[in-house]
């Protein structure tokens, strides 16, 4: 199995003396493809650092982040923009579509901004839509979808172009609990077929959904749950 | 958990010998609380006893079968429409053993806490891994769902609880120690803390 | 008002302030907005009124530190205005009675009238004639008394002695740097009927007109310039106060009077005789008119400009009104705290805008006075105006909120505080509105186009209505326009559709932006529309004299030939220069006139000359007379045949004058001499002959109407001599300034004239470049603000861009997106609007007197770059500027 995904040892340090705030230290941190790594921690533990880091939108003070062979701390803003378009995919909690762009059209965005030619990228666009099960809103505005729907239109843009890391930060946190599974789902079934996935959340039910878990505090893992089970069928619950 | 109850309610539907029970519980709740089939006979002799079924007759194998009386549908009635009481405190086991831990000297608190969220959190990517399966929206297969449901939703508040109990040791310990090396440390801050003890 | 709404401005107001202070940056553009055209105009009107000297303020450069300025007029009796300069009648000069008729000597007179012991001193101004450097020029002089008290404040020294003594002289700057500086010897000179006399005086000292500069001036003692020409008197006069009452005595016995006291406290109006009251100009209804509806446009495009600031600011706040409303705010509450935006910002706006303005008019004075050859009066600071000013600057910023205010109390509460960011569906109606008064503007304007030709004024106040009410409807159809670009934006690339479809997204912010690009442009292009067509029009209506860039030098007939053609071989080559032969027409035994008859018809010739005359003299048509080799040849064989040739050119015979048709036969000439005397001249006959004769036609412009050939001369007893002079082209511009300025030193009169085909006014010229830079700067603030605008709303948009992989520069390339939308959408828009009141005044601008021809000339290249280039130039601009980097965490964190 390779990682997709490798921290190693890093730090992160936001503004300077006194005031200087570590939101990670040495973290090193792995997603490997087919797997989805769930990171927990209450809020101010350093995981949308962590996700930030991982997206290449912000550089790390100390350590190495690699995306699939590259590290991302070598790269300019240019390739590094060049990295989210083709390798790493994000999904938000507040799904942050563009208003201003139909479904398909967010979708087709990092294509379009990839230099693929619209109507190719549009077509590749309403056949993701189409795996998440929402190929007849493809020409809809976000405005004019309900929350649940817009987040299978961010999933769809985080996966376009066989990205093989995908990003997600609490994508269900706005949604109700079985509309936070469906998309759970969808992220789960992504990195079944192959991607590697970061789910950062606050919650436990979600995190389940993971293939291991990663506790944060104060910006360092202080837990972490393999993916070996207790197969319930055959072992009831010890407790 | 009432079997009696649960045992009715399938009886409600039709007339059933004791295995067929056991296998239609099971089914229905995904084996998460696994039957003995004597558990099933005794509950079946006792609902005779007060009236509420009937075992009427054998079949060709030679199986009680057995049916639901009138007041045996009153009593699933009643059941379905009254809320389980929650008299008595779940997970005592966890909670007294927290208790303690914090009291009895010696032991580290936190890893018990993360022992305990590893395991449970284990228990819930096996609950949900159980749930990715089941994804067919049959009577029975949703009715195993909605348990695994629960159990999920009840791990899900243990760690919560765990997390809880987590944040609020280390506050306490925060809190332990600020008195002694606030004077020495930061003697400006010292009156804050007073006042801040005083109107407490 | 009642008490509850007076609360809720209290607490609008509070909140607006709050608001204000809290987007620093926001507000900081919105007064920039406001402010920009209280600050222009405030200082204009300072440089304006200071520049600006009344009567009062012009006492000191007029009359020194005397008490009155007295001037005799030869009249009996004038009428005067408590200011001469302003309005005086004269009575009695026609009128055969004898009268007092006072002159130079009469300082008695005046002293009878005011009292003997003041004290008096002469002062004259006139104009002469000094020696330059390379020829010379005109200068004007001022004798009086200089050492005199009462003289003071007349001039300024500058440097040098001053004041001067006897055969001595101060000049100013402008005149110095011609030629005689201190130290040297001014050489003035005087043409009079004698001939010329020169007289030189020394330069002591360089001194300045408190009244003007720039315009060359000599000052001395009386007499110093030789005796002056000039028959009415004029002294200053001292000794106390003249009254109003002395006024009119003076004015009893023929004499103006400009009195200090008079001028710097005047009597009520009823003190004036009626007759003299009646001076003051009309209000001209028409003018007034038209200034308003400009200044209703100015404020509307002061509001649009304003316009989407506001519009963000409402927009900023919706979730705080929604808040509101939810809590039971009434749709009331709502618009006030939005008009509070504009109640704050307009009266900081209007106070701080006034206080620029006026320190930048006090720095600009200085400056102005630069390009003014008059010296301004006392700074002015006209506050009654100001107050208005600032009124104006408070009226545009409420207005701009105006809009924003209404549609924050309609907003829809759920949408809002669901977080959807879009806006209010179309309305239906408006564009419909806006199409019927584009349709009224299009009507007004045609209907005013037609009206004002007879009519005059009324008119153009139909046109101007007419825009106005064009560009309403233009603003009105905005939406619709956006919307329409929004939805057809589906197959631009990603930046142009996301800026077309975010544009129509945000109406509130977008549609006042542009509006006020349309408007912009619609200014220009009907100005530009109007200003070409009226150059086309002096274009069409300007005829050359000679091929452009050729020269010719008109003779009087009692010049030196050779004299002048010495002069021309200094500039010019030998061969450039042709003598032209003819008849000289005027001359000391009076004017000849020709007549040209066939049959009894009386041939009509019109022509304007530069040669000298208009009757040439040639055996053969000579070389300068542009022909055919056909057309030369007829002429020639009649010239031979003792005939006469008849020039014409399409260009000299304009619209309605028809011209000659000949038959063939011979032309009858008649010659007739009109007397010398000037009144009462009369003609009488003195020659007559017939003589075969042509018409040629000349290609280009013709130098002379009529061609004689020697014999006919002879035959009519009429001298030749040479007229003048033809030069072939080129002559340079260099060239032609040395030879004026050479020609206007010899003693005889040569008049020099180059063609140089229509010269537009300088002044046209620089109201088409201000016209374009104005339209360039306001289209570009409208696109700027617009745009910043947008980029700062679309954050999150840039920031979610950022996460699936947007460049950085990608924030330079929807900047420039925002600007060609709002540009080009505008300027698409603007400039059909502009046609409408453009074409219409172009009508009664042109209408040509004799024919009611009119001109119309649209400048494309103006039009193409304003709605072309501008736009992308400023998308060009914008996305250079733009700062290339996205929010990347805006959203993670």
């Amino acid at each position: 199995m390779s990682a997709v995904l490798e921290l190693t040892d890093v730090t992160r340090v936001h503004g300077e003396g006194p005031a200087a705030v570590q939101a990670l230290r040495a973290v090193s941190f792995r997603a490997h493809a087919g797997e989805l790594v769930a990171v927990m921690g209450p809020s101010g533990s350093g995981k949308s650092t962590l996700l930030t880091l991982a997206g290449g939108l912000d550089r790390p003070t100390d350590g190495r982040v690699v995306v699939e062979g590259v590290e991302l701390g070598a790269l300019g803003n240019d390739e590094r923009a060049r990295m989210r378009r083709t390798s790493i995919g994000y999904v938000f909690q507040g799904f942050n579509l563009i208003p201003a762009l139909t479904a398909a059209e967010n979708v087709a965005l990092s294509r379009e901004l990839d230099g693929v030619a619209a109507r190719t990228a549009r077509a590749e666009a309403r056949r993701v839509l189409e795996e998440v099960g929402i190929g007849d809103l493809a020409d809809r505005f976000p405005d004019d979808m309900s929350g649940g729907q817009q987040q299978r239109v961010a999933i769809a843009r985080a996966v376009v172009g066989e990205r093989r890391l995908i990003l997600a930060d609490e994508p269900t946190g706005a949604l109700d609990t079985e509309t936070g599974e469906e998309i759970l789902r969808l992220l789960r079934a992504r990195c079944d077929a192959g991607a590697a996935g970061v789910l950062v959340t606050h919650e436990a039910r979600h995190a389940a959904w993971a293939d291991r878990v990663v506790f944060l505090r104060d910006g360092r893992v202080v837990d972490e749950t393999g993916a070996e089970s207790v197969d319930l069928l055959t072992e009831p619950a010890a407790r | 958990m009432s079997v009696k109850h649960a045992l009715l309610a399938l009886l409600e539907q039709e007339p059933m010998y004791g295995y067929q029970l056991r296998a239609e519980f099971e089914q229905r709740t995904g084996t998460t609380w696994p039957l003995n089939v004597g558990q099933v006979y005794t509950t079946l002799t006792r609902l005779e006893r007060d009236g509420l079924a009937l075992a009427e007759s054998e079949d060709a194998e030679g199986h009680v079968i057995y049916r639901i009386t009138d007041a045996g549908r009153v009593e699933v009635a009643t059941w379905f429409t009254t809320p389980v009481a929650r008299t008595q405190p779940p997970r005592d086991e966890l909670a007294i053993k927290l208790a303690l831990a914090v009291t009895v000297p010696g032991v580290d608190v936190g890893t018990v806490i993360q022992q305990q969220r590893s395991a449970t959190m284990h228990a819930l990517q096996d609950y949900t891994r159980l749930k990715r399966r089941a994804t067919g929206s049959e009577p029975a297969e949703l009715a195993w769902s909605l348990v695994l449901d629960s159990l999920v939703f009840a791990a899900e508040a243990e760690i919560r609880w765990l997390d809880h109990c987590e944040s609020r040791l280390r506050r306490a310990a925060i809190e332990r120690a600020a008195p002694t090396s606030a004077p020495t440390s930061t003697p400006t801050s010292a009156p804050a803390a007073a006042n801040e003890r005083s109107h407490r | 008002m009642s008490a509850s709404t007076r609360g809720g401005w209290r607490v609008a107001l509070r909140l607006a302030r709050r608001e204000a202070l809290r987007r620093k940056g926001q507000t900081v553009l919105m007064l920039v907005l406001i402010c920009l055209p209280v600050v222009a105009v405030t200082a204009a009107a300072i440089v304006w009124r200071t520049q600006d000297v009344s009567s009062a303020e012009s006492v000191d450069r007029r009359m020194g530190s005397a008490d009155a300025l007295v001037e005799t007029t030869g009249a009996d009796r004038v009428v005067q205005g408590f200011d001469p300069y302003d309005s005086f009648g004269t009575f009695g000069e026609d009128d055969l009675s004898p009268g007092p008729n006072l002159g130079r000597g009469d300082v008695e007179a005046v002293l009878d009238v005011l009292g003997h012991d003041r004290p008096v001193i002469p002062l004259d101004r006139d104009s002469r004639l000094f020696e330059t450097d390379r020829g010379v020029g005109d200068m004007e002089v001022v004798t009086t008394d200089l050492a005199h008290p009462l003289a003071d404040g007349l001039l300024e020294r500058v440097e040098g002695k001053y004041p001067p003594g006897p055969g001595e002289v101060v000049v100013n700057q402008a005149l110095a740097s011609r030629g005689p500086g201190i130290g040297d010897t001014l050489t003035v000179i005087r043409k009079t009927a004698d001939g010329e006399k020169t007289l030189d005086l020394e330069v002591v000292g360089i001194a300045e007109s408190t009244e003007n500069r720039g315009y060359e001036l000599a000052a001395g003692l009386p007499g110093a310039f030789g005796e002056t020409e000039n028959p009415t008197g004029r002294w200053l006069v001292g000794g106390g106060p003249v009254s109003w009452d002395d006024v009119r005595a003076l004015n009893a016995i023929g004499v103006l009077v400009a009195s200090r006291q008079v001028l710097t406290d005047p009597p009520p109006e009823s003190a004036l005789d009626p007759v003299a009251g009646g001076f003051d100009e009309p209000v001209d209804q028409v003018v007034v008119s038209v200034l308003a509806l400009v200044g209703v446009m100015v404020l509307l495009e002061v509001v649009l400009l304003a316009g989407p600031a506001f519009a963000v600011r409402a927009k900023a706040q919706a979730h705080t009104l929604a808040l509101v409303a939810a809590a039971g705010g009434t749709p009331g509450q709502a618009r006030r705290t939005v008009l509070a935006s504009g109640v704050v910002i307009g009266g900081l706006g209007g106070v701080l805008g006034v206080g620029i303005g006026i320190g930048i008019g006090a720095v600009a004075v200085p400056v102005a006075q630069l390009f003014d050859t008059t010296r301004f009066g006392p700074f002015d600071v006209p506050w009654p105006l100001l107050l208005l000013v600032a009124g104006f600057g408070f009226l545009s910023a409420v207005l701009a909120a105006v809009v924003p205010a209404f549609s924050a109390s309609r907003q829809d509460v759920v949408a809002v505080l669901a977080g959807r960011r879009g806006e209010r569906r179309l309305s239906v109606r408006s564009p419909f509105l806006g199409l019927a008064l584009l349709g009224a503007g299009v009507a007004g304007a045609a209907v005013g186009a037609g009206t004002s030709g007879r009519g005059g004024g009324a008119g153009s106040v139909l046109i101007a209505g007419s825009a106005l009410v064009s560009v309403v409807g233009m603003i009105l159809v905005v939406p619709v326009v956006i919307a329409l670009v929004a939805r057809s934006a589906a197959r631009l690339p990603l930046a142009l559709r996301f800026a077309a479809r975010d544009a129509s997204r945000h109406r509130t912010r977008t549609v006042p932006a542009v509006a006020a690009v349309g408007a912009t442009v619609a200014g220009v292009v009907a100005l530009g529309i109007a200003v070409s067509s009226q150059e086309a029009a002096n274009a069409d209506a300007y005829v050359p004299m000679l091929p452009d860039g050729y020269g010719s030098v008109a003779l009087s007939a009692d010049a030196d030939r050779s004299a002048v053609v010495d002069v021309l071989g200094r500039s010019l080559r030998d061969d450039q220069v042709v003598d032209v032969r003819g008849v000289q027409t005027s001359t000391d035994q009076g004017e000849l006139e020709f007549e040209f008859r066939q049959g009894g018809d009386v041939l009509m010739l019109s022509h304007w000359g530069t040669l000298g005359s208009s009757y040439v003299v040639g055996a053969k048509v000579p070389d300068y007379v542009d022909l055919s080799a056909d057309a030369r040849a007829e002429a020639d064989a009649v010239l031979d045949a003792g005939g006469l040739v008849l020039m014409r050119s399409e260009r000299s015979y304009p619209e309605g004058y028809p011209a000659p048709e000949l038959d063939g036969g011979p032309v009858t000439v008649d010659v007739r001499r009109w007397s010398p005397e000037e009144e009462a001249s009369t003609a009488t006959d003195v020659a007559s002959a017939a003589a075969p004769s042509a018409v040629v036609e000349v290609s280009r412009s013709s130098p002379a109407v009529v061609l004689f050939s020697p014999r006919l001369l002879e035959r009519l007893g009429l001298e030749t001599s040479t007229v003048g002079m033809f030069i072939y082209g080129p002559v340079s511009e260099e060239a032609e300034k040395d030879l004026q300025e050479a020609l206007a030193a010899l003693p005889t009169a040569a008049y020099l004239y180059v063609e140089r085909g229509y010269q537009p006014d300088a002044a046209v010229r620089i109201v088409q470049v201000v016209l374009a830079a104005l339209g360039g700067i306001l289209m570009l603030g409208g696109t700027l603000t617009a745009t910043f605008l947008a980029l700062s709303d679309a954050r999150p948009d840039l920031a979610t861009m950022a996460a699936v992989g947007a460049r950085p520069r990608t924030r330079r390339t929807v900047a420039a997106a925002y600007a060609l939308v709002v540009g080009g959408v505008g300027a698409v828009l603007g400039a059909p609007v502009g046609f409408i009141p453009g074409l219409a005044i172009s009508q009664p601008l042109t209408r040509s007197w004799e024919t009611g021809a009119t001109a119309v000339d649209v400048p494309w290249l103006l039009i193409l770059t304003v709605v072309a280039g501008l736009p992308l130039l400023t998308a060009a601009a914008v996305g250079a500027c733009a700062r290339g980097r996205l929010p990347l965490t805006a959203r993670i964190d």
